[in-house]
């Protein structure tokens, strides 16, 4: 009983992590052309492709871009979700709710119907393929606000008046004495936000059009249009765009995890 | 008191100016754009009423995009839920290599979605494994692989899209399960009732909440396929989806008010769909 557990469980794993496993060997693969099995198990390896991709072509540039969006989008997210939902929790302001509700609207709206009005604003701002286009819209997200204010709820605010009788005044709470007891919710924020923006690819795709602005994943994509697809290139570009999800995700395993559940068991 | 009122919103204007410019904005534009003729290079456009509704339910492109949506949403979501929650009850009691099978099989799911399309388009083509391996058991794929096909494409996205899949929902079913108290299969024991028994009259029912949370929230996710769609078949081979269809018209021939039209009967449909799901889970008292 046992065994044919196991050999269940194997047999799945291999089949989940196949594909991935595949990318990698592909992108080590000294001759472009053979990707038959006899290929696939050889022990001849190279690095070239991956020298080759950092000294020419456009996929450094593409990682370089990805990597700025990224930490980017992030660092204004952790700023903004706990400044925005610290508000909805803590204050009693003219319209509070209606802000509120405004976040739990954005939430439920499917992102399909923003495609042409966000792209037609980009552009009327004159902000179409810039940074700024890929960064700006983003910099706050309503998962996020959500996350943070039902984390704030939580905590007791005893600390935050004793800082106020203290003299303190409203950033010195919200950035001393309140941002530090929110360092688990921000750390989940943190990366959740990260990883869905580094593989983003919908908006990233149609808000730009030049290579120097193009994050991995549009590139990625695009990469397919050239005639012939260079598989082993290709898939070290890919595997530029896994990695640092990889080993995000051995890091914090326990952070994204939680994170995902958290949302589920709240509805 | 004043000073609070100010500080409140200034603290929460990141968001009441985010919202504004970049989601209520837009949104209400593209609800007025369709009902006008705006296209690219027009440099006028006019109202036209509900022209462009008229027009999309007589447009042969268009119905198909839906039905491929359709096909997609419903030929997924049974095979997704059933396998996660059978990768669920394999990884819910400790034992040694939990950890490691449980990330190994959530891992697609948190990799780029572009990357795995990428990764298929390979698998699935003339020559491909997933190719080889049909060949093998006697399966006699398309001769030009599975993506070149009027038969198989849209399939093939969708096999890819259950895969890719399966793990997060794994672990949304892990939590559900976890959340089942103990004492309850103890009470089932003492009372004689067998595996068989204990699931089906305690696992599975105290899984609705989860369940349907995961069926509304693929539902949703899966109306709006269209990444696995660009990279794995540019909408050939009869797979375009009503968001591929959107883009298309959208952004590739700049039918502004056509597409904002097309958009927006995807959001009445998912809205229904969402609505009738949140509506069930009311009624069941489960929230």
């Amino acid at each position: 009983m046992r065994i044919l557990k196991y050999t269940i469980l194997v047999l799945i794993l291999i089949v989940m992590i196949f594909p991935l496993l595949w990318m990698f060997r592909v992108s080590l693969m000294p001759g472009a052309s053979g990707l038959g099995f006899g290929d696939f198990v050889s022990p001849a390896i190279t690095v070239l492709i991956y020298y080759d991709i950092f000294s020419s072509g456009n996929m450094l540039k593409y990682f370089i871009n990805s990597s700025i969006v990224g930490v980017a989008v992030t660092g204004g997210n952790i700023l903004f979700c706990f400044m925005v939902g610290y508000a909805l929790s803590r204050y009693r302001f003219i319209g509070r709710n209606l802000w509120f509700y405004s976040v739990i609207f954005v939430l439920m709206i499917p992102v399909h119907i923003m495609i042409i009005p966000l792209y037609l604003l980009i552009y009327k701002l004159g902000l179409y393929d810039t940074y700024a286009a890929l960064i700006l819209p983003f910099l706050v997200n309503p998962i996020g606000i959500f996350l943070i204010k039902q984390y704030i709820d939580t905590l007791p605010s005893s600390m935050e008046e004793a800082a106020r009788i203290d003299g303190a005044g409203e950033f010195r709470v919200l950035f001393r004495i309140v941002m530090p007891l929110c360092k688990p919710a921000l750390a989940v924020l943190a990366i959740q936000v990260f990883l869905t923006n580094w593989n983003s690819f919908l908006f990233p795709f149609i808000l730009t059009s030049s290579e120097s602005v193009r994050t991995l994943p549009v590139g990625l994509a695009l990469y397919q249009g050239h005639q012939a697809i260079d598989w082993p290139h290709l898939m070290a570009g890919s595997s530029l765009a896994v990695i640092p999800v990889l080993v995000i995700f051995l890091l914090f395993q326990r952070h994204i995890i939680s994170g995902i559940t958290a949302g589920a068991i709240k509805q | 008191m004043k000073k609070s009122q100010l500080a409140g919103y200034l603290f929460a204007s990141p968001w009441v100016i985010t919202f504004l410019v970049f989601w209520l904005f837009p949104l209400l534009f593209s609800l007025y754009l369709g009902f006008t003729d705006y296209k690219l290079l027009k440099p006028t456009y006019n109202w036209v009423g509900l022209n462009n509704f008229v027009a999309l339910f007589s447009d042969s492109e268009f119905l198909d995009s839906l039905k491929n949506t359709f096909i997609f949403v419903i030929g997924t979501i049974p095979f997704t839920t059933v396998i996660a929650l059978v990768f669920a009850l394999l990884l819910n009691k400790n034992f040694p290599g939990r950890t490691l099978f449980r990330s190994a099989y959530f891992m697609p799911s948190i990799t780029s979605m572009v990357v795995i399309a990428l990764i298929f388009t390979n698998l699935y083509s003339r020559g491909g494994y997933l190719y080889m391996l049909a060949d093998m058991i006697g399966l006699s794929p398309p001769e030009n692989g599975f993506l070149l096909s009027n038969k198989t494409a849209l399939f093939s996205v969708m096999a890819m899209d259950i895969w890719m899949s399966v793990g997060y929902y794994m672990l949304l079913f892990l939590a559900g399960l976890k959340s089942i108290p103990e004492e309850l299969y103890e009470a089932a024991e003492v009372a004689g009732a067998g595996a068989f028994r204990k699931f089906f009259s305690i696992t599975l029912p105290l899984l609705k909440p989860v369940t349907l949370f995961i069926i509304v929230i693929n539902t949703i996710k899966s109306f709006q396929v269209f990444v696995e769609i660009f990279v794995m078949t540019k909408g050939r081979y009869d797979s375009a989806t009503a968001v591929y269809f959107i883009y298309e018209t959208g952004l590739s021939r700049f039918e502004f008010g056509y597409a904002s039209a097309a958009a927006y009967i995807l959001f009445l449909i998912i809205a229904v769909f969402s609505f009738a799901q949140f509506g069930l889970l009311k009624q069941r008292g489960m929230r």
